[in-house]
């Protein structure tokens, strides 16, 4: 049964061949170091989550941060890395160079601008590494991913990394690409070689969620609306601004004002939380490791809506948020 | 520090055999197979198609079982190939026995870089020569030295079969030197004039 999901999820992205991890957090971490190796050099951004920090740090490679979204400051790094190729042609030619990017940031609930960086891609020679986790499932005509969403050729992306977690309900992860690519992690993909597979329950879950996806392409419209909606909805809470874009089903309310301490703002938000805890409205915080993060991201509140919720269910949620954070900040 | 002091194999060895010691009254028969599975370890390092944690193979090659005898055969072999040649005098036999093993000990010791197979260390010996893995950098192992006295011995032995010919002489002392040379533990690392560094 792992073997179709594998198959199931190559067909569905229309990529040559995908491999299953089974744990996501080990997905991405167990990827990169499978293809950057020391003396490589990586550069991403920096709202990367944690499970692309650790694949990083165990990567031993020279990493290189550019502001979150910032194409111009990724072709400064770019140029810069440029310049010094020159400079030592030898060296140049041994070192691979990568750009790992998110589709969906879940840190900020943004969506990377693929198009330019496929343009920085062959201007630049580098290898794009696309974490897919929240955009799979949800952008998309057919939910294929922020690939779709901007009608790009699937091979200009080399690797594709995305957890089952999110919109596929099951646990652990998969990666697709070309059959070149996607071999090499079969025997160097430390977190496929050194662990057990995926429950075949949740392999096969997940297989029954691609049949839904793909039999019911509507859905990725309706949770569209619905995303639009309740983000226009929250736009006029005093105290709280939404941060993230109206497509993203992931996104972040942030305090508008910060109290100066990073513990008032959390017990602020944990307020609200439990607050709308006791309304019956389930809410939560975004959680980091504080001390082990490279950029650490202001507390928020994490909301995400699903394709199940109804329409009453969004307002009451949305107004239930509303009055706490009414009663709450001021 | 011999070389067999830089293996790790040893003293699990010799917990075993120890082990093996205490329980040897409650069962006396399981006592005999781990001494011998403990002596068994100690001897050739390289388990070849086992799984074992050795994170780079390559610095363990040559502390395996009979490999130095194979290298000795083999050296052996090309003399007497070139022995069977008929148009080549003894001296010229011996002098090419000499360059012909330098150049290719050379090649394979001093030249290419790297391991041919993927490594769990993400890369760290990607720039280091076969001679600069072999057991992780440790210098004066018995394998080093082994490698260091085999061309000496090859020279001494061309030196006296070409009755110490002048020609003949300078041609052998540089290849012995061009062998020699990147065996010193100060040359270790060393990329001359930039060549070979990437």
């Amino acid at each position: 049964v792992h073997l179709d999901l594998e198959d199931r999820l190559a067909k569905f992205m229309k990529t040559e061949e995908a491999i299953i991890y089974s744990y996501g957090f080990a997905t991405i971490a167990s990827a990169i170091p499978a293809y950057s190796k020391r003396g490589d050099i990586v550069f991403v951004d920096r709202a990367a989550c944690f499970a692309i920090q650790k694949g990083l740090q165990a990567s031993r490679s020279d990493i290189k941060l550019f502001n979150h979204n910032d194409m111009a400051d990724l072709e400064r790094l770019l140029k810069e890395q440029e310049i010094e190729d020159q400079k030592n042609p030898r060296k140049a030619r041994v070192t691979r160079r990568f750009i790992v990017v998110e589709g969906l940031y879940m840190n900020t609930g943004t969506i990377c601008p693929l198009p330019e960086l496929v343009k920085l891609k062959y201007k630049y020679k580098a290898r794009i590494f696309l974490e897919e986790s929240l955009s799979f499932g949800v952008l998309g005509e057919h939910g294929r991913g922020v690939t779709e969403h901007f009608g790009i050729n699937i091979d200009d992306i080399d690797l594709i990394s995305a957890n089952m977690e999110n919109s596929l309900a099951s646990i652990g992860g998969f990666c697709c690409g070309r059959s070149f690519v996607i071999d090499h992690q079969r025997l160097s993909g430390q977190g496929y070689c050194f662990s057990a597979s995926l429950p075949p329950l949740l392999a096969a879950a997940a297989i029954e969620a691609l049949n839904i996806m793909e039999e019911n392409p509507g859905i990725f419209a309706v949770l569209k609306e619905k995303c639009k909606r309740i983000h226009k909805v929250l736009q006029g809470i005093s105290g709280l601004k939404v941060v993230g874009e109206s497509l993203s089903p992931a996104f972040h309310l942030q305090l508008e004002e910060s109290t100066g301490s990073r513990e008032k703002d959390v017990k602020l938000l944990q307020e609200i939380v439990n607050q709308c805890m006791d309304r019956g409205i389930a809410l939560t915080q975004a959680r980091y490791l504080e001390k082990e993060e490279k950029c650490l991201p202001p507390p928020s509140i994490r909301v995400v809506v699903t394709v199940e919720q109804t329409e009453e269910e969004l307002e009451r949620a949305a107004s239930t948020i509303k009055e706490v954070a009414q009663a709450v900040l001021l | 520090m011999g070389g067999s002091s830089a293996d790790s194999a040893p003293p699990i060895g010799r917990v075993q055999m120890g082990e093996g010691g205490c329980f040897l009254e409650i069962a006396g028969v399981e006592a005999s197979p781990a001494p011998q599975a403990g002596r068994a370890s100690e001897a050739g390092r390289m388990n070849v198609g086992v799984a074992h944690s050795e994170v780079n193979p390559n610095t363990r090659v040559m502390n395996s079982r009979g490999i130095w005898l194979a290298y000795i055969i083999l050296v052996g072999l090309l003399h007497v190939v070139l022995l069977s040649i008929p148009f080549f005098s003894i001296p010229v036999v011996w002098t090419l026995t000499n360059v012909i093993h330098n150049l290719a000990m050379y090649i394979f010791l001093h030249t290419v870089k790297g391991t041919p197979f993927e490594t769990p260390d993400q890369g760290k010996a990607r720039l280091l020569t076969y001679w600069e893995q072999m057991d992780y950098g440790l210098q004066f192992t018995s394998s080093r030295k082994f490698l260091s006295i085999s061309p000496i011995v090859l020279y001494l032995l061309a030196s006296f079969y070409t009755t110490h010919d002048a020609v003949h002489f300078l041609i052998n002392t540089a290849s012995l030197l061009s062998v020699l040379l990147p065996k010193l533990p100060q040359f270790h690392g060393v990329r001359l004039f930039g060549i070979n560094k990437y």
